[in-house]
């Protein structure tokens, strides 16, 4: 390919790329060594050339940075990456989004964010700098190195985002790629293939940037715990640590949720979480960090649960590792909505995370010898692992070494005889309530870990086999086919789990801050906690009532007391115990949004309603029992349906754009009044007014009075006569317009639209729906046509009809001849209609085919309102006069319609106030910490 | 005893039940054949849409059930109902992933499905449960 000049193809941006990530990745590796070398040494001259080298670094990744946004903003079509994630219709705001979309840019925003936060810590850490920026470089190579996309041999190492299309490894050698001018010779170039529709929406500009921060700052405490036990200072470095960890727990928490008003807002699984693996990924670290943070705050003041402290700040970075090796890696495979693919990054997450747990447990390990052994035998296992291919085994192998190695270190250094804390103090509720958090994350993460069973299973399955058979156990002999898959309903499972969980953590986050540190005097917390108690139980009753929880959701009315409780608990203690000095109420205003967070899900989940239902038709639990017949409407255009306390109304379907919009009317339910003389319908009978009078909620309760029946009517009244209804659509109150974003190559998206109100949102989304726009050639109002080829007499089973095709016949009238002269023959079908519900309810419908040299031309369709049904004559093929050879075409539409769910969430405001809190109080309590600490000091 | 053995006792204790006990929630994956021979189990059956077969969904009789075949991974086909509208797609779809049980003629009835659509890169949100 030497000396092809192509054209348009700005290669040195790519060359630039390329060539600043090389830099990136030496930097880091250049910062590593240089800061380890200065820490072990304590020598400033290494500790300079470290920090020369991640400023190096730094300017690298800026650049990488703003070459790949340059790409996409010149929309260099060229670069695989612009690509698969832009195109030319995208609106600009969005290109962010293209940004971190793919694998490569958001391994990149990752990295971006270390290294701000790296060059803070130069900044600030002081003495701390050499220690934690060496495990900061250190975690820059792995980042450095998953986006380098060069060869090792046949392995290729990361994968750049700066590769053009025509160098990618499928299409290296192809004719095309010799053509100089390739770019625009090949449409394809012209534009990207886009972003993904559901990314197209403000939350995912700014939520991944926060989550990922939110990430990064898991690495600060980290680095601070590892630098702590390197440099022997086993508790000094928690001060330091301690604002970051909350900064973390501040950002991370408000990332995730972000990502969950993301879902709410432009995702269509009916809500805002859905414990799917992605988002269980990054609630566990914020759970971890909680606990660590509070562990810290604990042994400032008094060196216990040191172990718990260090194991949950390390564990809180490593499983920020394993979240994303379970996303990025590909294992999660079909269990997950938002994984990515693989791609090859398996082994190098795998060894990025395990490289993170071995130098987690090598520290805590304060012997020499036993460091030195744990790093050996480590290095074979590695050796064993890659070499001999035997992963599964020696990944099992070097968890059981670390686990053993960790009760090692336990046992050597950190058990201690000191006389145990009292039992009301707030240090040991603080314990609790940490580890509380961790069994939570224990057991997300196992459940959430199910597909990585599966892989650890296999190489057993022999063993499970013949010990199932040996032990009788079918679920031991079920391990043996490593065919776990996760929960079936796993929203119903994690909630069985974490509501206990859920339920101590608001219990202990109410009364552990009246709690005095050492020892408390009892009488005087109990005075204290008076009111809050007093204030909970009123509410629970209240709320219980109100919510209609009956007493056997037990668990439900005790998350709802220690939700209230924690409330009220943390915001009197503003007043009562701060004495309203708001510079120290950081962590009650983080409670109170923790707390509310927690009430504000109980309701809207508990109390979600679908008042979308199903009324009409038949009923699935006939066929299944766990089937539900509730959760979509139907609604045909121009209807007006009752669903819920609205009446709704399909007015129009309107194209903007790439959206197809539905609009939806919502009416006030009314109560109907009646005049003398009405006429309705009940069942089989009609009804006459008898008085002027104002419906009640029961037809027999009015009836004596104020109707009277009408013995004779023919059948012709009866079916047109309205049906008696106590409500009627009262007053226009808004419109709701979900939309569907219709993506040939992506998938068409539905998006939902929602009503807000303060107490409570109406969240509505198209479930399924006709997609055809104005440009096709599908007739306004109705769906597609269903073709039947069929003869005389057979029939047509439609959902609301049932078809008898009749006879077939010419029409010869003069009128018609004089219109169309002698080249045209018009075809005309007689069909016998009947309703499919009504066996007596009878129509005959005659549908036009207009036929001009042996081919259809034109037609009539002819349309029956009452049945919401249209048919159409296709094609006749044959001799008339033998009407039993006939074969005809007969089309069959239905009036246009869609399937929407409807759900009520109530109190869903509570859940983002306690978000706004949550991130609020922790940042107060972040920046009470920053100023009473001095840069001197850490 | 001192407290913090108590402590540990308890956490360990509760650590076990639930692990184990998310263990037991956890379904399985299984082929039509194993799912027909359990009906009362509920599993996640792994196969292809039958794209010769007809797919059933009349809204107006009732709006939450679609019905459709699927051929699982060994090749046995299996009549499925599934309790929910169609989803957008379906015909696209490269992978199903049912999830319920075996009905008594030989069909299965699912409560939820997961769908894998081709042509998307990263697959992200490519399966709407």
């Amino acid at each position: 390919m030497q000396g092809i000049h192509y054209i348009g193809e700005h290669a040195w941006a790519g060359q630039l790329g390329h060539t600043l990530t090389i830099i990136s990745f030496v930097g880091a590796v250049l910062a590593a060594l240089a800061y380890l070398i200065g820490t072990q040494r304590n020598d400033d001259g290494w500790k300079s050339l470290g920090r020369l080298a991640f400023r190096v670094h730094s300017v690298a990744v800026l650049g990488i940075v703003v070459v790949l946004f340059t790409m996409l903003f010149k929309h260099w079509f060229g670069y695989d990456y612009v690509w698969k994630h832009s195109n030319l219709q995208m609106p600009m705001k969005y290109i962010a989004s293209c940004f971190w979309e793919g694998q490569e840019g958001s391994f990149l925003l990752w990295t971006f964010w270390h290294m701000v936060l790296g060059n803070i810590l130069i900044w600030r850490a002081g003495k701390w700098e050499a220690p934690v920026m060496t495990i900061f470089a250190a975690v820059q190579i792995f980042l450095a190195m998953m986006l380098l996309g060069i060869y090792v041999g046949d392995v290729r190492i990361g994968s750049s985002p700066f590769l053009l299309i025509r160098e990618l490894p499928e299409n290296l050698g192809l004719p095309w790629t010799l053509a100089p001018d390739y770019l625009t010779r090949i449409p394809q170039f012209a534009d990207g293939r886009g972003l993904n529709p559901l990314l197209q929406n403000y939350w995912m500009v700014i939520h991944p940037p926060t989550l990922f921060l939110g990430f990064a700052s898991t690495l600060v405490p980290f680095a601070y715990a590892i630098a702590g036990l390197w440099t022997g200072q086993r508790k000094a470095w928690m001060t330091p640590a301690l604002p970051w960890t909350f900064f973390g727990v501040m950002i991370l928490g408000t990332g995730i949720l972000m990502g969950g008003a993301w879902a709410y807002e432009a995702l269509s699984f009916g809500g805002f979480w859905a414990w799917d693996p992605v988002e269980n990924a990054s609630l566990v670290p914020w759970l971890t960090l909680v606990g660590a943070g509070h562990l810290m705050l604990v042994n400032k003041r008094k060196e216990t649960s040191l172990f718990t402290t260090y194991f949950l700040t390390l564990v809180s970075f490593i499983l920020v590792l394993y979240s994303t090796f379970l996303t990025r890696s590909g294992v999660l495979g079909d269990t997950s909505v938002h994984s990515f693919t693989g791609d090859g990054m398996l082994p190098g997450l795998l060894l990025f995370m395990l490289f993170f747990i071995g130098l987690g447990v090598m520290m805590l390990v304060s012997d020499k010898g036993q460091r030195r052994f744990y790093a050996l035998i480590s290095l074979v296992l590695l050796a064993i692992g890659v070499l001999l291919e035997v992963q599964v085994g020696a990944i099992l192998l070097f968890a059981a070494l670390s686990i053993a190695m960790l009760v090692v270190a336990y046992r050597k250094s950190f058990s201690s005889n000191d006389p145990e804390e009292a039992l009301w103090s707030r240090e040991f509720w603080m314990f609790i309530a940490s580890l509380v958090l961790l069994l939570s994350a224990a057991q997300i993460t196992f459940s959430t870990s199910v597909p990585v069973f599966n892989l650890l299973l296999e190489p057993f399955g022999e063993f499970f086999a013949s010990l199932g058979e040996r032990t009788g156990s079918s679920f031991i002999a079920g391990l043996a086919d490593a065919q776990l898959a996760p929960p079936g309903d796993a929203i119903a499972h994690y909630n069985k789990w974490q509501l206990p969980f859920a339920f101590i953590v608001s219990m202990l986050v109410a009364f552990t801050q009246y709690l005095r540190w050492k020892d408390s005097d009892m009488k005087k917390f109990r005075r204290d906690m008076l009111l809050s108690v007093l204030i909970a139980l009123v509410v629970t009753a209240v709320a219980a009532w109100l919510l209609g929880y009956e007493p056997s959701r037990m668990q439900y009315i005790a998350l709802l007391f220690a939700t209230v409780f924690a409330t009220a608990a943390n915001a009197i203690y503003i007043p009562k115990i701060l004495k309203g000095r708001l510079r120290n109420a950081g962590p009650s205003v983080a409670h109170v949004g923790f707390a509310l967070v927690m009430l504000g899900a109980l309701i809207s989940t508990g109390n979600k309603e679908e008042v979308s239902q199903n009324t009409k038709g038949m009923d699935l639990r006939y066929l299944n029992e766990g089937f539900s017949n509730s959760s979509d409407i139907l609604l045909y255009r121009g209807d007006t349906v009752r669903m819920g306390e609205f009446y709704v109304h399909y007015r129009a379907k309107e194209q903007e754009g790439i959206n197809l919009n539905y609009r939806m009317d919502y009416f006030a339910v009314e109560p109907r009044d009646f005049r003398t003389g009405d006429t309705v319908r009940v069942g089989d009978m009609l009804f006459r007014a008898k008085t002027d009078h104002r419906a009640t909620a029961v037809f027999l309760v009015d009836q004596p009075e104020n109707w009277e029946p009408i013995e004779e009517y023919t059948k012709r009244e009866l079916w047109y006569a309205e049906e008696w209804s106590h409500t009627r659509p009262g007053k226009f109150l808004f419109e709701l317009a979900p939309f569907v974003q219709l993506n040939e190559r992506m998938g068409n998206v539905a998006e939902p639209s929602t009503k807000h109100w303060l107490h409570r949102d109406l969240y509505t989304h198209i479930r399924y729906g006709d997609l055809s726009t104005e440009s096709d050639s599908i007739a306004e109002g109705w769906m597609p046509d269903r073709l039947y080829e069929k003869t005389i007499g057979d029939t047509i089973v439609t959902p609301t009809s049932i078809v008898i095709i009749d006879s077939v016949y010419t029409v010869r009238d003069s009128a018609t001849k004089a219109m169309l002269g002698e080249r045209y023959t018009v075809y005309a079908a007689k069909l016998r209609i009947r309703d499919l519900y009504r066996a007596d309810r009878w129509f005959d419908a005659r549908p036009l085919v207009i036929y001009a040299d042996g081919e259809a031309v034109a037609g009539k369709a002819a349309e029956l309102e009452a049945l919401r049904m249209r048919y159409g004559l296709a094609t006749v093929v044959g001799d008339l006069n033998d009407q039993q050879s006939l074969k005809l075409g007969i089309n069959v539409a239905e009036a246009e319609f869609v399937v929407m769910q409807a759900l009520v969430f109530p109190g869903i405001n509570i859940l983002w106030l306690g978000c706004v809190l949550l991130a609020l109080g922790s940042g107060m309590a972040v920046w009470q910490r920053v100023r009473s600490t001095k840069p001197s000091e850490a | 005893m001192k407290r913090s053995h108590i402590i540990a006792i308890v956490i360990i204790a509760v650590a076990i039940a639930a692990l184990v006990g998310s263990l037991y929630d956890s379904s399985t994956y299984a082929d039509l054949e194993m799912a027909m021979a359990n009906p009362g189990k509920e599993y996640h059956v792994v196969g292809v849409l039958d794209r010769s077969a007809e797919i059933i969904y009349e809204p107006s009789l009732n709006a939450s059930l679609t019905t459709f075949t699927m051929v699982d991974l060994a090749g046995r086909s299996a009549r499925v109902n599934l309790n929910m509208a169609k989803p957008q797609d379906l015909e696209r779809s490269e992978r199903l992933v049912l999830i319920g049980k075996a009905g008594t003629n030989g069909e299965f009835h699912a409560r939820d499905m997961l769908k894998k659509c081709p042509s998307k890169y990263n697959e992200e949100h490519a399966i709407e449960g």
